[in-house]
Formats: C-alpha cells, structure tokens, sequence
C-alpha cells in the first residue's frame, strides 16, 4: 500500500465517520425503534474517535511526507451537459482543512461527552444527538470540501441543523422563534453563497477551489479569474460569511442562538458554527490576494464587527450573551487578520478561539462558583471595583452606553431594511398572481378567500 | 396619545386628596407585590412555601386559589394519578376512604335510585372519564367507536347486564307495541328489524346508543348550567384572544434587558449610566432619545418619557393616569396590578425583594423601584397596545375605546351544553351498569340529581381525592411503621445499659438519615443523635482562606458574633505567602476571565486559546482524574494543616474587628446548653466518651443552585464551622462548669470534635483532631473505620438513584462515582438533594434507629423525658423544624407539580444573569423555584410529622406558635403524635386529634439496608433491620485495605 493509497482511505474515513453516525442514529430513528442513551453514546464516540484517529493520521502523513495537498475525487454526482451544470464531490486536504478538521472532531467528541450526561433522561435526548450527528457531518465535510458545491452541501446541513438546536426546547415559543428567525439569516446569507457559486462556475466553469485558485497549495495559490471577477464573487461570500459567523449587520442572531441546551450554545455558536464563516474567508483567500478592493472591504467589515462587539460584550449582563458577543470581537479581529493577509495566525487565532471560547461557555454555569473563589483570594469584592464608567455620565458615554445596549440596532435594522421590504415584494408577488389568475379565470376579486393565516403568522415569527 | 391625555400637571389638586391618590395606588402594588415570588439572590438559596402568601388559608383552597392566580396546577395530572394507581401507588382502599370521609353522613345517599354517592364517586375515579368541549364531544361520539363499543374499563358484569336487559326491554316495548325513541329507531331500521339476526356486536351497539339517546334526552330537559364567562382583566390579553399578537413578548424584551442591567451586581463592564438616580430616571435617560434603531411601536415612548421627566409627577400619578387611560375600572385595579406584576413575575420579584431586603446584596436597589418598574411597564404596554390597534383595526381611537370594542366582540358561550353533561352520566351508565329500562323511568327530577351529582365531582375534585389517597397510602404506612418498630423496640431488644462507644450528631436533614443507618449499622455500639445543623451557634464566619464574613445560622436570624479561622504563629509565614500567591494567581485567572471578552485581551487569549483545550477535554472526559490532579498540583496554595478559631472574646461588645470577636464564656454556655438540652443529653450517663459533631453541605460543579445543596439550618451555606465552633465550646472546662450551673453534667472524659460532611461526595472531615488526648485515641480510631465504611455503604445507596449508575456496583466504585459527579462540570444531578423527602419523624432515636427510612425522613432527636412541663424543648425544636421542613417539602411540592410555573422549568437552558439569578435562554423571566432535573425523582405529597409526645402538648404548641398552629390547621403539613410505650398514636385532622385505631402488623424484616434497597430504583418500603449475628470485622478490614482512609481524613 502506497501513501497516496493510506491518505485516500484516512481521508474517505475522516467523512465516512460522521456519515455513519447519521445512518446509525437516524435509521432506527425514522423506523420508531430508537436506541438507548448508552448505544447512541458509544457509537458517537466510536464515530468521533475513529474520525479524529484518522484526521490526526492525514497529519501526520503529510508532516512526514512533505505531501501538502491530498485531493480526493468522488467525481460528478449532477451532471448536465447542455446548461454545462455539474455538481462535484471532491474533498480536499491541506494545511488549512487538515487543522480545523481535527479541530471540530475534538470539540465534537467534546460536547458529545458532555451532553450524553447532561441531556440525560431528557426528552429530546435522541432528537438531540441526531440534530449533533448531523452538524457533525455538516462540519467535516464543509472543512474538507474541495469544490464550491460540496462546501456548500455542508454549510446547509450546519445550518439547518444549528437552528433546529436552537430551536430544541420547542414546547416554549421563544427557542421555535429565534430558531426560526437565526435559519432565516441563513438562508439570507445562503443565498448570497449560492449566487457566488454560481457566478464562479460562469467565470470559471467549475467549482473547484484548486482550479480557481491556480497554482499551489494554500495559503500561496493565487486565482485565475481578473481582479475585477473577483470582486462581485468576493463580497457575495464575504456576506455569505458574515451571515454565518454573525458578523455587523447579522449580529442580533447571536444571543437567540443561546437559547439551546448548554453544550450546543457552547460547541457549535460560541465554537465551530461562528467559526465557518471565516475558515470561508480563508478557503477563498487567493481571491482576497487577486482583489486588493476585497481585501479592504473585508478589513473594514472585520473591524466593525471587533468594534461593535467589544462594546457590545462590555454591557452584556448574563454569562451567555457576555460571551456570545466577546466571540463576536475575536471573529472581527480574525476577519481582519484574513484581510490583511495574515492567514497562518488568522488559523491559529480561529482555532484557540474556538478551544478557549468552548471551555468558558461549558463552565459558564460556575460563574457564581469561580466569582466567590476569585474574590476571597484577591480579598476585595470584585464588583463594586468599577472604574468602567465614572458616575456622573457624559453625553458621549450615554451614546456610546446606548448604542452597545440596543445591540447597535441591529435587528430592528435588518426587520426594516431587509425583512420588511422582502416582504412586501412577495406580497406585490402575490397581489399580482391574483390578480392575473383572477383575469384568466373571470372570477370576482370578492371571491378570493383573504391572504392565508398561515403567511401571517410566518411573518409573525420572522 | 398620551400628551392630550389627562395627565394632571395643569389641574392643580388639593395636596390632600392627590396624596391619598398616591397612597391609595402604593397599598395596590403593596398588596400585589405579595403575590411575587420571594426567591431572594441565588447565592442564598432558602427553600420556602411557594405558596407562602396564601398560608393564612387551607392547603386545598390555598392550591386552588394558586391555580386561579397563577394559571398553575394544583395537583399532579389527573392521568398520573391513575397511572399511579394502575403502579398500585396508590390504593382502592385509600380512595374509597377518602371518598366516604369527604361525603360524610352523605355517602350512603342513593342518587335516582339507581347508585349510592359513594359508588358514583369511586367509578368515577377508577375509569377514565372522557370530557372536553363540545366540538371534541362530537368528534369522540360521531368519529370514534364511543357509541358501538363500551368503554374499555367496563367490567364484564356491566356489560353483560345491559345488553341482556336491552333485550327484555326491547322485547317489552315491542310486545306492548310501544315506539322507541325515533333514534334507536332509526338505528333499528339500519340494523333490520328481525332482532333474532343480530348479532353480539350489533346488541353492543344497540344498547350503547339507547344509554346514550336516554342520556341526552334526560339532560337536555334541564335548565342549562351557567358557564363562567371569559374575563379578561389586562387588555393585553383581550387583544391576545380577538388578533392573536401578545404585547407581553415585546414589552418584556425591553423590560428584562433593563431589569438585568438595573439589577446587575457586578457582572457586566459597564454600569447602567445613571442607575444611582433610580429605575425610572435611569430608563428615561437611556431611553428618551428617539432613534431609527427604535422597533416601530416604541418610537412614541422616548417622547412620553421626557414629558413624564419634565412634568414632574410621580410614578404613582403615572400609574393611575395609565390606569384611566387603558380604561380600567376601579374594581378591576387590584387584580389589574396583580397580573401585570406577575407578567415578568421573577424581575418584578426580585425587584421587591432587593428593595425590601436591602442588605442581602452588594448593590441594594432604592425604595419604590417597584412602583417605577410599574409606571414604565404600563407606559409601555399602552404603546404597544396603541401600534397593536392601529396595525390591527387602522383606527386612531383612545385605547379604551378599541378595547370595548374588542371586548365586545368576544363572544362567550355562557352554558355548558347538554352533551358534555350527558356524556358524562352516558359513560357512567355504563360502568355501573344501568340499564335502558332502568334510565327510561326516571323522572326530571330525579335526571336533575343524576346530572348534578356527577357535576359535583369535576376533575379538579377527583384530583384532590386522587391525591389524598396518594398521601393517605405513605402516611399511614409510616406512622404504623414507626409504631410497629418501636412496639419491637420496646418489646423485643433489651436496653442495653452500656456506655456508647461514641456519639455522632448530625444535622436533621433527610440526607443524613442513611448515613446515620449506615454508620450505626457498621458499628452497633455508636449512637447518633441530630438537631438543626448550626449547632446553636449562630455567627458571622470568615475562614483562614475567605476574604468575607458569612452568615452561618437560620435565615430567620441575624448573628451577632463574629468567629475567624485563624492560622496559628508557626504558619503565619508560610500563610501569608501562599495568600499572596494565591492573590496574585486567582487575579491573574480573573483578568484571563475578563480580558479574554475584550478586544485586545480577547486577541492574547485567542492565540493562546488552544491549551484551553487541555482542561476542557480533561473536565469533560476524566473529572475525578482531573479533580485529584488539581488538588495534587493545588497543594502548595492550601491552607497550613493546622488552623484554629477564634472564637473567644475579650472585649465587652461583640463585632467583626480583633479582640471584638467571638463569644464570651456564658454566651458559649449557653449555646451549649441550648443544643444539649435539645438533644436531651443532661445526665453524665448520656454521654460516651467522644461526641462528633457533624455539620454538613455540598459541593458541586456548574450548578448554579448550589446553595439549595447545603445545609438548610444555615442558610444555604456549608455547616463545618459551627460544629467545628460547638465541639471547640463544649470542650472549655470554664464552659463546661457554667454548663454544669444549669444541671447538665458532661463527664471529664467526654471531648467533642467538630466534622463536616459533604452530602453530594460523601467525604467526612474532622477538625481539630491534635487537641484531642492520647486516651481517645483508640475511640477515634474506631470511629474513623466506622465512619470510612458508612461513606462508601452511603454512596452506594445513593448511586442506586441514579440512572447512569448500574445496579450492581460496588460500594467501593460507588463512592469514586459520587466524586468524579460532584466534579463533573456536565453533570445535571449532582446529587438529588432533598428529593423523595415525606416525613420527619421528632423523638428519640432509638424508637427509629434499624428503621429503614429511605432517605425520605428528616430526623430531630426528642426526649420528652427531658423536657418541662411547658414542654418548651419541644416548642423551641419545633418552631424551628416545621416551617423548615414544610418549606423544603412545600417548595418541593410546588416545582414537582408544575415545573413550568411554581419551579424552574429545565436546568438545561438556565443562564446566570445579573449575578441574581438564572434565565432560559437569554431572554426571559428570572426562573425561581426548583428545576426539574433536581425533582424529577420526588413524589410530590405533604410531609407529616411524627412527634413522639402527645396530642395536649402540641395542641399548646399550636396555640403559643403561630406559625406552627398556621401550618398544621392548614393541613400544609400533616401531624401526628405517638407514645412508644403504649404504642398509641393520635393523628391530627385540622382540629384535634383522633386516636389510631388500627392492628399493628408486624413490619417485615431484613438484616441490612443493602437488602432493603438493592436492584431498586424506585421508592422502597418500611423495613426493621434486625442485627445479623456479628462477624463485620472481616468486611471492614477488606476495605480498609483498598484505600487507607481516603478522604476521611484529618485537618
């Protein structure tokens, strides 16, 4: 057996593994025989084990090898030859998708061991751990795509599956809201994606990052489309990006998303999920070096968000939200980094991120505990330390207190400026349907029963 | 709009009357503020009566006032209860006596002459009775088989004696060429008239639809029942049942997010600007200056909010002039208030009682903050009421106006319609077997009495009885518990005159109980005694490694003195240095803990972030191992081994700087002599050469409800210090001869040592063991072994509950179990606190010692013999343990019958906020009460008291303590007294109390409590542990051998 050989199978097992999660957890799911707890624990942690063992071996591999880029072909699962359409199964491994993919498999397997006993006896104990299997999957196999197409497969499973773990305490309306309200701006910045894939096949004919890309491997390729190709591609996955990290103007998702069960908020909002949006950045990084205009905009969207975030993380007053929107500064700062170019220490400050920030949201619920032994150690009461905001407040303050308080107005923004006008298009959308149906078919516009309930209370929830 | 309105600042008014205005709507909110929860900062959790503003009532009435207030169940589903007695919980026997004690004389009565009341009542109990609106009526009889079948449950009997009088019936009316009803007719018609072809099935079907037309027709003659119309008292909810659109979800979002930085005590960076000004001025100032960012129904309220700042009224005059304004009578203010308060009831709540209870936090909020939190809640809700109307109707009319309207067009259905009534007696026909012919003779009348006896028995009615048979059957069994155990006491075992080999005194808490079992179990010549775990020592505590005084008593009491650890002159040095470095370490972990959410921190910490993935893995995966670990590196931060207390004083005034501290020689005195003549120690025979008191508390990992863990007796903190501070008293010979002044003599040789046990990882520690003489050397020594065995039996009967736990481990693995979950940062549970608790039981042990209780008891050490003939002892235990104990039973009653409501919903989503208190989420009300994972296990039933005195001295306990006569003529707690020497019991019903009249039977009998529990998870049984002929030593040495004392020992 050749190394090209022993990669190709670590490789196949690195995506096989959470594939067969999702088999083994939902087969007996969708034919009502659930597994117990302790079965669907111990395939969970088989599957990440097995997964993480083969990650860490690919590394290995390469280390010794010297090899930098494993390509692996699954070929065209679509293909329609006349519109020139072709949907390519390919994974990549290199220095960028190697890293974050042990990255997710460690804090995978973490939050799964954390949650079987922390779920248990809970109700929704196997919705929960088919809703993991599926983010598992989604995680890998968007960390280790290698075509546009395939990246997005496994940005669609994450999303769908981080909203529904919003959404786990479905029998309150609050979580079915801001679940519902967080896929929403995923489908938003979905769409972006999907327009920018598009436009990417048009300019280049296919999807495959490497071909895109050019020569070399990652981080040095540089892209064979113009600078002024690159740029309309750029900033649609530079929204599709901030959509799912969270980014200014998409950050009043980030404090709905804390309203699952602890390990969920934890690994996947304050860990992997926020973290997509940037390792997006990075796959694409030779655009940003084709595109000095992307590279710029890229800066100055990052330094909004670290700006607003760190305002925003000082007025919090719970644990979650405090450090919802502290990852929020970290993925500006990250998406600056990205920006500047700076893609080595963009991917180490991404994965001690993620690392640091999981730690602190499991433990968050001790914050009690660890403040009292905090503060008879140093000896002084630690809060009534506040030197933060003098007492007599200036006018400026106020504002700046105001701003970070309203959440920078974010979500009433994004309601006027984006839901309500998409909205009433539809609505036009459909007054017109109407009204042409109704001249085809004669009838009166009295007969027409009222626009249904059922879009009104989609509304409602949005 | 608001600025046309009437707000009164051009109409001067007579300062007179605008100040009764002002009282008038503060004795509202007063009066409202009394139906928020009392759940003060969750640092300090005490358990307490959920229900504790309707005390002054009974129970029954008390729950179902609760449910009309706070739309909360009273009881248990009335499913679960039938599931329970389908699990034989609970008993046919137990109903039928509840049944017949609650219709009295009346239980006999026969109903239309077909059913006495009582036979009534138990069918409609034993079957399942189908009710519900009348569109769900008609979906059952017309889409379901309710008509062609009988009900499941119906006995055979039954139906074979309706469907046999069917056909005579019909036969007669035949023969006598009578008509059917034009129904069964019909149905006849579609069958075929020739009845000799029908079938068995087609008889069935026949006979359910003349029971049911017979029904009907019965009923439908009555004059029609009243059903209470729909009142709805806050606009809000009209608005929320005419379009659907609940302002609540709007107007709480503001509310909460201004809550928690109004309330915060130290959480966030940035204060609150303006928050010394208070709720109102501090939300104008942040709220009044209009922006685009401002949702679209709010965009009018920074206008209000100035004009309301600058007009200069009250908040009190604010409220009333939203009162008018959102048109609410007068009469509807009180509950209009109510409601509105209860909206964001936790805030609100917590509002109040950092108000009112200004010293329990760092950052106390002004007086009248409730009142401003209402002034702007209402201003808030008129707005959103007025964006709601104008979106929903596009008028511009006042808010009362619109709201008549819309009351206007709900429409009530004012009676119940005559098929629920008739379903109802429709089913009952069936189960008792009353036939066509028999339901066709009935008069109006007699219908009339039908229907409203099965109207006088509704579901909340069956519920109640479901649950005082649920009690009755637990109940009943331990008091003949008790009474048969110490019938076998008396009778059976000699007393045996010898001195004890030492003496343990522990807390009364119900997780003792097992670890005294065990302990008195393991070492036969030991004897254990308990009182309310603060020893008499109340005091402010700070120890060697605390920065800050703590209130180590009662939540009731407030200390007066103040006690230091102290590390004596040998250690000082290394002390102070480890201090420092402690200092400098934990400062150092809070600026990695605050920095790491800011910019440029947040950056360092990012870069470096990837060894956080050291601990993380390591807590998740390995957290015993990571635990010991800890603590092994830890070492050169801890304590110097020996410290000691501080506890004498020399000045005159006690206080909390040096020479101030402590207690003085009589003070101690009489500390020890409070807690000894409790325990009814006096007479120097009572006592054993070594006395070990055990304070007791637990410890435990992301769980924010930590403090509801630890001992009760001291509010919620850790009980250690003031055994440790009894034993150090006790043991003062000048104390000792004081003591000796009020008639108790402790004999020289006995020495007290303090302990303390942690409940969640079973870990024992004595304090103080080096002062202790090289005579008691050998007793420690036993009780040590003793003690080690008892942790490690007591976690195994712990682990037995949970479910991650196989039934079949070891005692040994069971206690590395129990210490791996109490550092386990994903554990839910862990420990099960006082869950299952249901009784508790005052009097002297030895009535209960080899009595397996099943956790479920606390004990209070009692010895009538001891007391006066005031029996002011017992006064003094009692008005400490029942309204402890009701509180913790109550509190747990309520969070087990409605998580959602009365307790704290999941633990899952909760959310520390503001440092007070936990949230779902990130937005949403302060949950308080219990939350379900710590419940989960409890059966929600009254505790009852078992008191070994008799029913003269408590009916005066009663009398001279409000409290107590409040809590047992409600019926909040359930009490009966016993005589062990004459084996009688009287069992208090409310007014006086009734003698037990029952046989005794024996109680069955096991040799170990390891017997008793094993390969259960369920509630077990009473059982008398007899003794088995005695070879424990080997046992003892074996697992001495494993592991040399392990966390047993000494500091």
């Amino acid at each position: 057996m050749n190394t090209s050989t022993i990669l190709y199978l670590l490789g196949v097992a690195v995506v096989l593994c959470p594939t067969m999660l999702v088999v083994g957890l939902g087969l007996p799911l969708l034919f009502g025989r659930p597994l117990t707890e302790s079965t669907q624990t111990r395939l969970a942690k088989g599957c990440a084990y097995l997964g993480l063992t083969s990650a860490v071996a690919i590394l290995i591999t390469m280390l010794i090898t010297g090899i930098r880029e494993v390509p692996i072909e699954f070929g065209n699962w679509v293909e329609v030859h006349e519109e020139g359409f072709h949907f390519h199964l390919k994974l990549v491994f290199d220095r960028l998708s190697v890293p974050f993919a042990i990255l997710s498999y460690v804090l995978c397997g973490t939050a799964g061991a954390f949650a079987n006993i922390y779920l248990q006896g809970d109700r929704g104990y196997d919705r929960f751990f088919i809703l993991y299997a599926f983010f598992m999957l989604g995680i890998i196999v968007s960390t280790v795509a290698g075509t546009i197409e395939t990246l997005f497969f496994g940005w669609e499973l994450v999303g769908l599956s981080s909203a529904l773990l919003v959404a786990y305490f479905h029998e309150r309306p609050g979580p079915v809201r801001n679940g519902l309200r967080i896929w929403s701006i995923y489908r938003f910045s979905d769409a972006a994606f999907l327009v920018a894939a598009l436009l990417l096949h048009h300019l280049t004919g296919k999807g495959d990052f490497d071909i895109l890309m050019g020569e070399g491997t990652w981080p040095n390729g540089t892209a064979v489309i113009t600078s002024w190709q690159a740029l309309p591609v750029g900033l649609l996955l530079l929204l599709a990006a901030a959509g799912k990290s969270g980014m200014v103007p998409f950050s009043g998702w980030l404090p709905r998303a804390m309203e699952g069960p602890t390990p969920s908020s934890a690994v996947f909002y304050g860990a992997l999920s926020i973290h997509l949006g940037t390792y997006l950045l990075l796959r694409i990084s030779p655009l940003l070096n084709a595109s000095p205009t992307l590279s710029f905009a890229v800066v100055v969207l990052g330094a909004i968000s670290a700006i607003s975030g760190s305002l925003m993380a000082r007025v919090q007053n719970d644990v979650k939200n405090s450090l919802a929107y502290a990852s929020l500064t970290q993925i500006g700062v990250i998406t600056v980094e990205i920006g500047l170019g700076l893609r080595y220490i963009a991917l180490i400050h991404m994965i001690g991120h993620a690392c640091l920030r999981t730690l602190q949201l499991l433990r968050a619920p001790s914050f009690l505990h660890d403040h009292k032994a905090m503060e008879n150690a140093v000896g002084i009461r630690l809060n009534t330390n506040d030197c933060a905001v003098p007492k007599t407040t200036s006018p400026l303050q106020l504002v700046v207190y105001r701003f970070a308080y309203e959440r920078g107005y974010l979500d009433t923004l994004i309601d006027s400026f984006l839901v309500q006008p998409f909205v009433k298009l539809f609505r036009f959308f459909n007054e017109c349907e109407r009204s042409w149906t109704e001249a085809l078919s004669g009838t009166k516009p009295d007969e027409q029963r009222q626009p249904s309930a059922d879009l009104e209370l989609v509304e409602e929830m949005v | 709009m608001l600025q046309d309105s009437s707000i009164p600042n051009s109409v001067p008014i007579a300062s007179t009357e605008r100040d009764q205005r002002i009282e008038s709507i503060r004795s509202l909110v007063q009066r409202a503020s009394h139906l928020l929860p009392s759940q003060g900062p969750i640092e300090e959790f005490v358990h307490h009566n959920t229900l504790h503003v309707y005390e002054d009532r009974p129970f029954h009435q008390a729950v179902l006032d609760g449910q009309k207030q706070f739309q909360a169940e009273p009881y248990l589903s009335e499913a679960k209860y039938r599931q329970l007695c389908a699990e034989e919980r609970i008993s046919d026997g137990d109903l039928k006596a509840v049944v017949a004690s609650d219709l009295g004389e009346a239980s006999d009565q026969i109903i239309a002459g077909l059913a006495t009341r009582e036979q009534i009542r138990m069918e409609m109990l034993c079957h399942p009775i189908l009710d519900g609106s009348a569109a769900e009526l008609q979906w059952i009889i017309h889409e379901c088989n309710a008509l062609t079948r009988f009900r499941p449950t119906t006995s055979e009997e039954s139906q074979e004696n309706i469907i046999r009088s069917t056909r005579s019936w019909v036969g007669k009316l035949d023969a006598a060429n009578r008509k059917l009803l034009p129904e069964l007719e019909e149905l006849r018609s579609k069958i075929g008239h020739r009845r000799s072809t029908w079938n068995a099935s087609d008889w069935e079907t026949f006979a359910l639809h003349s029971l049911w037309n017979l029904c009907l027709n019965g009923v439908e003659k009555l004059p029609r029942c009243e059903e209470k119309p729909l009142q709805f008292v806050r606009p809000r909810d009209v608005f929320l049942h005419t379009t659907g659109e609940d302002i609540d979800r709007t107007v709480n979002e503001i509310l909460i997010r201004f809550c928690g930085a109004f309330l915060d005590q130290g959480f966030s960076d940035w204060h609150l600007p303006n928050r010394e000004l208070g709720f109102l001025a501090s939300f104008t100032s942040l709220h009044s200056h209009p922006s685009k960012g401002m949702p679209p129904w709010f965009r009018d309220v920074p206008q209000a909010l100035s004009e309301l700042s600058s007009s200069g009224i009250t908040p009190e005059e604010s409220i009333e002039s939203s009162l008018s304004r959102l048109g609410i009578g007068e009469a509807d203010r009180e509950e209009f208030v109510s409601q509105t308060l209860l909206a964001l009831g936790g805030w609100a709540g917590m509002i109040n009682i950092l108000e009112t209870h200004r010293n329990k936090v760092g950052r106390p909020v002004p007086h009248g903050t409730l009142i401003e939190f209402l002034a702007i809640r209402l201003i808030l809700e008129e707005h959103a009421l007025r964006h709601l109307t104008r979106e929903t109707t596009s008028s511009d009319g006042s808010i009362a106006t619109e709201l008549s309207h819309a009351r206007k067009s709900i429409v009530h259905r004012d009676e119940i319609p005559a098929e629920r009534r008739g379903f109802i007696l429709f089913q009952l026909a069936q189960f008792l077997g009353w036939t066509p012919a028999q339901l066709s003779e009935l008069s109006p009348e007699q219908w009339k009495e039908l229907a409203d006896e099965a109207d006088s028995f509704p579901e909340i009615e069956r519920r109640r009885t479901f649950h005082e048979a649920y009690e009755r059957k637990y109940h009943d069994a331990a008091l003949k518990a008790v009474l048969a155990h110490s019938h076998r006491v008396n009778h059976e075992t000699q007393q045996s005159t010898q001195r004890p080999l030492f003496q343990l005194v522990t807390c009364i808490d119900d997780r003792e109980e097992s670890f005294r079992r065990h302990l008195e179990e393991t070492e036969p010549r030991c004897e254990t005694l308990s009182v309310a775990g603060f020893f008499s020592v109340a005091m402010y505590y700070r120890g060697a490694a605390d920065s800050f005084f703590q209130a180590l008593c009662p939540g009731v009491m407030t200390p007066n003195h103040y006690v230091v650890e102290d590390v004596g002159y040998t250690f000082e040095r290394i002390h102070r240095d480890r201090t420092r470095l402690r200092r400098r370490l934990e400062r150092a972990n809070h600026a990695i803990h605050t920095q790491s959410r800011t910019f440029f921190g947040g950056i360092v910490a990012g870069i470096g972030g990837s060894l956080a993935t050291v601990p993380l893995v390591a807590r998740v995966l390995f957290p015993r191992l990571t635990a010991r670990t800890r603590e092994y590196f830890g070492a050169f931060l801890r304590l110097p081994p020996v410290t000691k207390l501080q506890l004498e004083r020399y000045q005159s005034d006690p206080g909390p700087t040096n020479g101030h501290i402590g207690f003085s020689v009589d003070e101690m005195a009489e500390n020890v002599v409070r807690m000894l003549q409790e325990l009814g120690l006096l007479k120097p025979e009572d006592f054993s050469q070594l006395v070990i008191i055990t304070g007791h508390g637990s410890s435990s990992l992301n769980n924010p409800h930590e403090s509801a863990y630890c001992c009760g007796a001291c509010a919620g903190k850790r009980g250690g210090p003031n055994a440790r501070a009894f034993a150090a008293m006790a043991n003062d010979w000048r104390v000792r001869s004081k003591v000796a002044e009020a008639n108790i003599q402790i004999p020289d040789d006995t020495k007290f040592v303090g302990a303390y046990h942690n409940t969640c990882d079973d870990s024992f520690v004595f304090f103080d063991l080096d002062r202790l003489p090289a005579s008691h050397r050998n007793t420690i020594e036993s009780a040590r072994v003793a003690i080690e065995e008892a942790r490690r039996r007591n976690a195994h009967e712990r682990c037995r509950r949970f479910a991650s736990v196989s039934l079949t481990v070891s005692p040994q693995d069971a206690i590395r179990h129990v210490e791996a979950r109490s550092q386990d940062i994903s554990q839910a549970r862990p420990e099960y606190n006082h869950a299952t608790n249901a009784l508790c039981v005052v009097g002297q042990r030895k009535w209960t010692r080899g009595l397996f209780l099943d956790r479920r008891a606390f004990l209070n050490s009692y010895d009538p013999a001891t007391d006066d003939d005031d029996h002011s002892v017992l006064l003094r235990i009692l008005s400490a343990a029942i309204p402890v104990c009701a509180g913790i039973s109550l509190e747990y009653y309520f969070s087990t019958v409605d998580s959602k409501i009365y307790g704290a919903g999941s633990k899952l989503p909760h959310n520390i906020v503001s440092m007070i208190g936990v949230m779902e989420g990130t937005s949403s009300d302060l949950r308080t009460g219990l939350y379900q994972q710590m419940t989960e296990i409890h059966e929600p039933i009254r505790i009852q008291f078992i008191i070994e005195s008799t029913p003269e001295a408590l009916l005066s306990i009663m009398d001279r303590n409000e409290s107590i006569g409040r809590l047992c003529r409600g019926h909040w707690v359930k009490l009966s007294v016993f005589n062990p020497e004459t084996s009688e019991a009287f069992v208090f019903d409310g007014n006086e109390f009734q003698p037990l009249d029952v046989s005794l039977d024996e109680l069955p009998e096991m040799t170990s409590s390891l017997e008793c529990y094993q390969g259960s998870r369920a509630n077990i049984p009473f059982y008398s542990i007899v003794e088995p002929p005695r070879h424990r030593s080997q046992p003892l040495r074996e697992s001495l051998s494993e592991q040399q004392f392990g966390a047993a020992g000494a500091r």
